[in-house]
């Protein structure tokens, strides 16, 4: 009876309703079904958008400032693209984010609620469209900002509303709700214990422990998914050519990775990393990439040997495909399932990865890096600095795992509910 | 299967060989060098001493030489001249950059610039005859030949040999001219530079074909570095100057020691407890270890390491455990007895550590190798001929689903022998891990490759274990 009254009033959800889920529909239906695995993804966006937002959260810079009798002025704002600020790339690209992404994902949201009832081909093309407009002009955006910087003279704006008052100026001032950068440390505030001001402390720099945590977050996770794509790509186009062409390709691409397996991958990573003069976190990325290709390549490589004798490969080459046609358009799409989910525990490995190097002072010292803050720990034996942190590291890396499991048992038709 | 072995263990040779190529060519291409503060500087004005020690520190470790492919001995006439007018900025327009580059070019040539520097004597300019005739008095000088190995007769006659080089060296390198050095004492150095080169040295310095061929591929770092391989020789630490492979073989016995007992305390926890969570699928209790082992999993291992230390060390709440280090230094002699419970006592913390991060990884393997085997019909059989559930557990279903558990330990190989470099450092234990660690932040790139190729060859050898092991254990597995 409820079929009948919703197909009366929406024929098109009707419509939508009787097409076969696709793989990719079956597969997310299944893991929507798992508690855990959802609320950990849930858990995931939750600290995708700490990232994003962290600046709204924790910076030195208010919101307003208006000391009285001048116009009022948005230092936290034009803050988000000053090169003096925030000089990191990582973190640019999270403050375009902020701002401009921001913006573009509402039309783009939109497009996605109203296709929600349509026919799948419509559907995705629409939504596709909307997405690599949104992706494009967020590019833009960034291109934008990296072309036109913003250079603006370091103002520490506690202090100066502090030397204002002590003057006698009333200043309207609003920061954000942590009024503390993550870089600059204040040296009347070095290792604070926990207090209100300071919910987790002081660093020996006195830095505010829980703003470095919160950007840190930018930096673990902008590791862990670049270099996890960088090396799931590399590995998915040498895996496809060996499993596709096999024979004296296959051999040859063997050999590579069987040297590349038995080569240390930290003790590697750590040379390397050591050797680079002024390492950046991208640095870091590639290195974490060119050991870890391997295994994405192995898993590709095994399932493109399993399809490529099927019928469906067969009919794309009698109908005239290209190979290339016929190696990512058809059997690529079969065969990337199991490589997403090693992807999902890559993303896990990487930040531990990139967390031991920092630990162990190989990382990139200008970013506020969870391992480099529970280094910090070590050498000062400060209780917070190496639990908060670890915390971190722990929380986050169970998230991914928790995910990555819950993905793969979606995969699994034997553990199908 | 002999066949099979035999195959597997003839291309270990090839993938070792293409294992040091990979981290050769990546260590080497790495910018910096070391010892290279106060290296090539600025044509005359350095420091002569300075200069020759560094030479001679490159050529120690073979740093003159290029990296895989020797082509030196076609520079031409015009090259040289070149390099010498940019090294000493001839027409003024040479930047400092390429200056340096020019004078270390000119440094590492050697013996491939005599031939040209000769001819280059003729030049009517008495000012560049008088560079040409300093950058000889420096090309000219021979290497001297390795006599760290072979037997007590050819080192001996090695060391007559490097004696006579030496006096010849020394005769060479007075053939110079300082600065202020008169047109005829230049035209009499020239002249006494013309008489050095005599056929027999002619011969020495214009290459032959197959002389040529041999300086192509053998004349080169990665040549050299191998060539004393063979001898299991890997080269002199740049920092101590003492031999890589002593030292090496000395902090075996730290990181052994801690990670064999470490992966047979993993195994013997792991192994009861995967069983167990498998056996009561399901339950609250498979429930309960599988989120504790979840976390362990979860847990970095520096963090685990650093909260341990923390915890039971440094006295916050508990002092209980040593701070790190191997052993207490002490200076009265002590029992074996008194040895041992001393070691013991440090490595408690360290263990712990390791065990607790490889526990997780472990017994989640041996929870999936049984539960794919008690699903399994000869199971169903078993249970069916009405055998006792732990003879059905334990007989039918563990033996087999042990089989991915073990063969794991054949993976394990390079890190037991090479340790952890996390919990070395965490716990400063002088293990081959915390070596390592060092030796990359002091660049000490012999003793990083030793590390690297010793590690990656037990890798080979582990990864060729497993497999065998996997062939013996399991009948289902044939490779003939």
């Amino acid at each position: 009876m409820a079929d009948l009254e919703s197909a009366v009033d929406a024929p098109v959800a009707a419509d939508a309703r009787q097409e076969d889920p696709s793989y990719g529909e079956i597969v997310w239906g299944q893991f929507r079904k798992r508690r855990l695995a959802m609320a950990c993804l849930y858990g995931l966006v939750g600290l995708f958008l700490l990232a994003v937002y962290a600046p709204v959260l924790a910076s030195n810079k208010p919101f307003i400032w208006q000391p009285a009798g001048e116009p009022v002025q948005f230092p936290w704002f034009i803050s988000l693209f000053d090169r003096t600020f925030f000089e990191n790339q990582v973190d640019l690209f999270f403050n375009t984010l902020l701002v401009f992404g921001t913006i573009i994902a509402i039309p783009v949201a939109v497009v996605f609620v109203r296709t929600r009832n349509r026919l799948r081909r419509p559907r995705r093309a629409a939504r596709s469209r909307a997405l690599v407009a949104g992706i494009g002009a967020f590019l833009l955006c960034f291109a934008a900002v990296q072309a036109f910087p913003v250079q603006k003279q370091k103002e520490v704006f506690p202090r100066i509303q502090a030397q204002l008052e002590a003057a006698g100026t009333e200043v309207r001032a609003v920061y954000p709700p942590l009024p503390y950068s993550f870089r600059d440390g204040d040296i009347d505030q070095i290792g604070q214990p926990i207090s209100r001001a300071h919910l987790l402390g002081t660093d020996n720099a006195g830095r505010d422990v829980l703003t470095r945590l919160l950007f840190g977050t930018r930096i673990s996770l902008t590791i862990g998914v670049f270099a996890v794509a960088l090396y799931i790509t590399l590995g998915t186009i040498i895996g496809s050519i060996a499993g596709y062409y096999g024979g004296r390709v296959d051999a040859l691409i063997q050999r590579i990775i069987e040297v590349v397996i038995c080569v240390p991958s930290l003790f590697l990573i750590l040379t390397v990393a050591a050797f680079i003069e002024n390492r950046s976190i991208f640095h870091i990325m590639v290195i974490i990439a060119a050991v870890a290709w391997t295994s994405p390549a192995r898993l590709i490589r095994a399932e493109f040997l399993r399809l490529r004798n099927l019928d469906f490969v067969s009919a794309a080459r009698a109908v005239g495909y290209r190979e290339r046609t016929i190696i990512f358009k058809e059997i690529l799409p079969n065969a990337i399932a199991p490589v997403l989910v090693a992807a999902t525990f890559g993303v896990a490995r990487a930040i531990l990865i990139e967390s031991t190097m920092s630990f162990l002072g190989l990382g990139d010292i200008t970013v506020p890096s969870w391992g480099q803050i529970l280094n910090t720990g070590r050498t000062t034996s400060d209780w917070v600095l190496i639990l908060a942190p670890g915390f971190a590291i722990f929380v986050t890396v169970s998230l991914l795992n928790l995910v990555g499991e819950g993905f793969r048992d979606a995969l699994d038709p034997k553990l199908r509910k | 299967m002999l066949q099979y072995t035999i195959k597997r263990l003839l291309l270990v040779i090839p993938t070792f060989f293409l294992i040091s190529l990979l981290i050769f060519v990546v260590l080497n291409i790495a910018p910096g060098r070391p010892g290279a503060t106060g290296g090539a500087g600025q044509g005359e004005q350095q420091n002569q001493e300075q200069k020759e020690s560094y030479r001679i520190f490159k050529e120690q470790f073979n740093l003159d030489k290029p990296i895989l492919i020797n082509t030196r001995f076609s520079l031409t006439r015009d090259e040289v001249r070149r390099l010498i007018e940019v090294a000493y900025n001839l027409d003024g327009t040479a930047l400092a950059r390429d200056r340096i580059k020019a004078q270390e070019a000119l440094d590492d040539y050697r013996e491939y610039l005599v031939r040209h520097l000769v001819e280059l004597l003729d030049d009517p300019d008495p000012a560049f005859q008088r560079l040409v005739v300093n950058q000889l008095s420096v090309s000219a000088q021979q290497p001297f030949r390795n006599d760290r190995r072979g037997s007590e007769e050819r080192r001996q006659r090695a060391r007559e040999e490097n004696q006579r080089i030496g006096a010849e060296n020394l005769a060479v390198k007075q053939m110079r001219l300082d600065a202020d050095a008169s047109p005829e004492e230049i035209a009499a150095m020239v002249q006494a530079w013309k008489d050095w080169y005599t056929p027999d040295k002619q011969e020495r310095y214009t290459f032959t074909g197959r002389e040529k061929l041999s300086i192509l591929l053998l004349d080169t770092r990665f040549a050299k570095y191998w060539g004393n391989l063979l001898y299991l020789d890997f080269g002199l630490s740049t920092v101590d100057r003492r031999p890589v492979l002593p030292t090496l073989l000395g902090k075996i016995r730290y990181s052994l020691s801690l990670t064999t007992i470490a992966v047979l305390l993993a195994y013997t926890i792991a192994i009861p407890i995967g069983i167990l969570s498998a056996v009561r699928q399901g339950t609250r209790l498979d429930a309960i270890v599988t989120v504790i082992l979840f976390i362990m999993f979860s847990l970095p291992t520096f963090f685990t390491g650093t909260v341990l230390l923390k915890l039971f060390s440094e006295g916050d709440p508990f002092a209980i455990f040593p701070t790190g280090d191997f052993q207490t230094m002490h200076s009265d002699p002590w029992t074996t007895w008194q040895t041992f419970k001393d070691i013991v006592w440090h490595l408690v913390l360290p263990i712990t550590t390791y065990t607790s991060v490889s526990l997780a990884a472990l017994s989640r393997y041996a929870r999936t190798g049984v539960i794919d085997v008690i699903r399994s019909d000869y199971i169903r059989t078993a249970r069916a001929k009405g055998l006792s559930e732990p003879a059905v557990i334990l007989k039918h279903a563990v033996r087999n689903g042990m089989i991915p558990i073990l063969t794991l330990l054949g993976g394990l190989l390079p890190t037991v022998v090479a340790g952890s470099v996390v919990i070395e450092v965490v716990f400063n234990i002088p293990g081959m891990g915390q070596y390592i660690y060092n030796a990359i932040q002091l660049r000490d790139y012999n003793a990083v490759m030793a590390v690297l190729l010793a590690s990656s060859f037990l890798a080979l050898i582990g990864i060729l274990l497993s497999d065998l092991s996997y062939a013996l254990v399991d009948p289902r597995i044939s490779f003939d």
